[in-house]
């Protein structure tokens, strides 16, 4: 560890050096008295050592080095990332197949493994083969376009950017941003809602839940375990805020003098109303998402089991329409409780989630 | 002359605006220059983005045009670079 190397990054910093936060200062970070610096760096090493373990062990465990890189096997990934040196053209140049060893680039690392564990919750918790259920392969960009700070699906494959450094850093750090992305793949081979409106933030909702789970599946935890944010540790150390979106509290993940305020809100009373961010998907997925946040918390455990289990029959059980509402999503998240667990208490916990939130699911009774 | 560059949506949802007022730069002929291909290439009305993407929106003088990611000109791609970058 070198305590000196923890130089601040003016501003103009050459992008080639600023796109990875080096261990040794996530080190020197980590170890810092002010628990929102010291916090981030310590989940991100934390992450970046289970990941490591992870991969080993899927390399041990799962996938025989005897397949060769290009033929998909049915139950296996199909992974490629690529890099686009900085620039827009994609896919880029490729830079780790299926199968290839580690190389020294944690962006391409993280990527890959972060679509390995993306894999692996579809699979092993939904019995799905990859995104659109048959085996698709996996396709990333990383290092896109320069002081990028964004990450996007571009209805074939996912694009990280590498953040400016300032406020954004590596898109591929958290594995619930990976997850959320692929996520958007499954939802285009789904329900296919579309992105604009209630159905626009019910798609963002599902790559927020699917993102959050994949992150809970790969750490182990439990509900009540769970941070249940949206992009922990992609937040420059100067900013103030822990994520980009909180599950648990919508509208509390950040209170920044640049970025503003967390604008989510958690019930219907704060509906956004507005014609930009194709009509607020990333604001109003908050409604939704706090609703699946109190199921989860009702019911306890593992949320990828009933909770998630409920949002997946819905997403892929072919009734919800690419147009539905909040009250149409509703309402067959409790026939799907009640169609998978009977009248029992999963169709309870719903039911009184989407009422938290000010979101009519039960069917009206009175004329 | 004003340049201004709205972005919208991405993954955060966070907006950012900025505005870089050209005119009596030495270099104001090069803005003027790109700005001018940048709204040859834009539309009228916001395109369909894809998930998670920017969405921009240039306004120069009284001629506004939409873009979004990733389907941007180079153009188009510089001339937000700058703006979001100089501007204020």
């Amino acid at each position: 560890m070198t305590p000196n190397a923890m130089t601040p990054h003016p501003a103009g910093f050459e992008p080639v050096f600023c796109t990875i936060v080096p261990p040794h200062i996530l080190d020197t970070l980590a170890r810092h008295g002010d628990p929102a610096l010291a916090g981030p760096a310590r989940r991100t090493l934390e992450r970046d050592a289970f990941e490591r373990t992870h991969r080993r062990l899927t390399t041990v465990i799962g996938a025989p080095s005897v397949a060769p890189p290009g033929e998909a096997a049915p139950g296996k990934p199909h992974r490629t990332i690529y890099d686009a040196g900085h620039g827009t053209e994609l896919p880029g140049r490729k830079v780790r197949g299926e199968g290839d060893e580690p190389g020294n680039d944690a962006t391409v690392n993280r990527a890959y493994a972060g679509l390995g564990a993306t894999f692996e919750l579809f699979l092993s918790a939904y019995a799905r083969d990859s995104i659109d259920g048959g085996g698709l392969p996996l396709i990333a960009t990383v290092h896109y376009d320069e002081d990028y700070g964004n990450a996007f699906w571009n209805g074939e494959q996912m694009v990280f950017g590498d953040g400016d450094g300032e406020i954004f850093l590596d898109f591929t750090i958290p594995v619930d941003v990976i997850g959320h992305e692929l996520t958007h793949g499954v939802t285009q081979y789904t329900a296919n809602l579309t992105y604009f409106g209630q159905p626009g933030a019910l798609n963002e909702h599902f790559s927020d839940v699917f993102g959050s789970l994949i992150k809970q599946y790969t750490l182990g935890q439990t509900a009540d375990d769970a941070d249940w944010l949206i992009g922990a540790g992609l937040l420059a150390p100067r900013v103030t805020g822990k994520a980009l979106r909180s599950m648990k509290e919508p509208g509390t993940a950040y209170d920044d003098d640049v970025l503003g305020k967390d604008p989510q809100p958690a019930t219907m009373d704060g509906y956004v109303r507005t014609g930009r961010d194709n009509g607020g998907v990333h604001i109003n997925s908050g409604i939704p998402n706090h609703a699946f946040y109190l199921v989860a918390d009702a019911l306890g455990g593992n949320a990828w089991e009933r909770a998630g289990q409920i949002w997946y029959d819905v997403l892929t059980g072919g009734e919800l329409d690419s147009q539905a509402q909040f009250t149409d999503f509703a309402r067959l998240t409790v026939a799907a409780a009640v169609s998978r667990y009977g009248e029992g208490e999963e169709r309870q916990a719903v039911l009184k989630a989407w009422e938290r939130v000010g979101v009519a699911a039960a069917v009206a009774t009175t004329a | 002359m004003r340049i201004h560059v709205t972005r919208t949506g991405g993954f955060a949802g966070i907006e950012r605006h900025a505005e870089v007022d050209v005119s009596g730069r030495v270099d104001a002929a090069e803005w003027r220059s790109l700005a001018e291909r940048a709204l040859a290439a834009g539309r009228g009305t916001p395109p369909a983005g894809v998930p998670d993407g920017f969405s921009y929106e240039i306004r120069v003088g009284d001629r506004t045009v939409h873009c979004a990611d990733p389907h941007l000109t180079e153009d188009q791609r510089e001339l937000i670079r700058r703006v979001l970058k100089e501007g204020a």
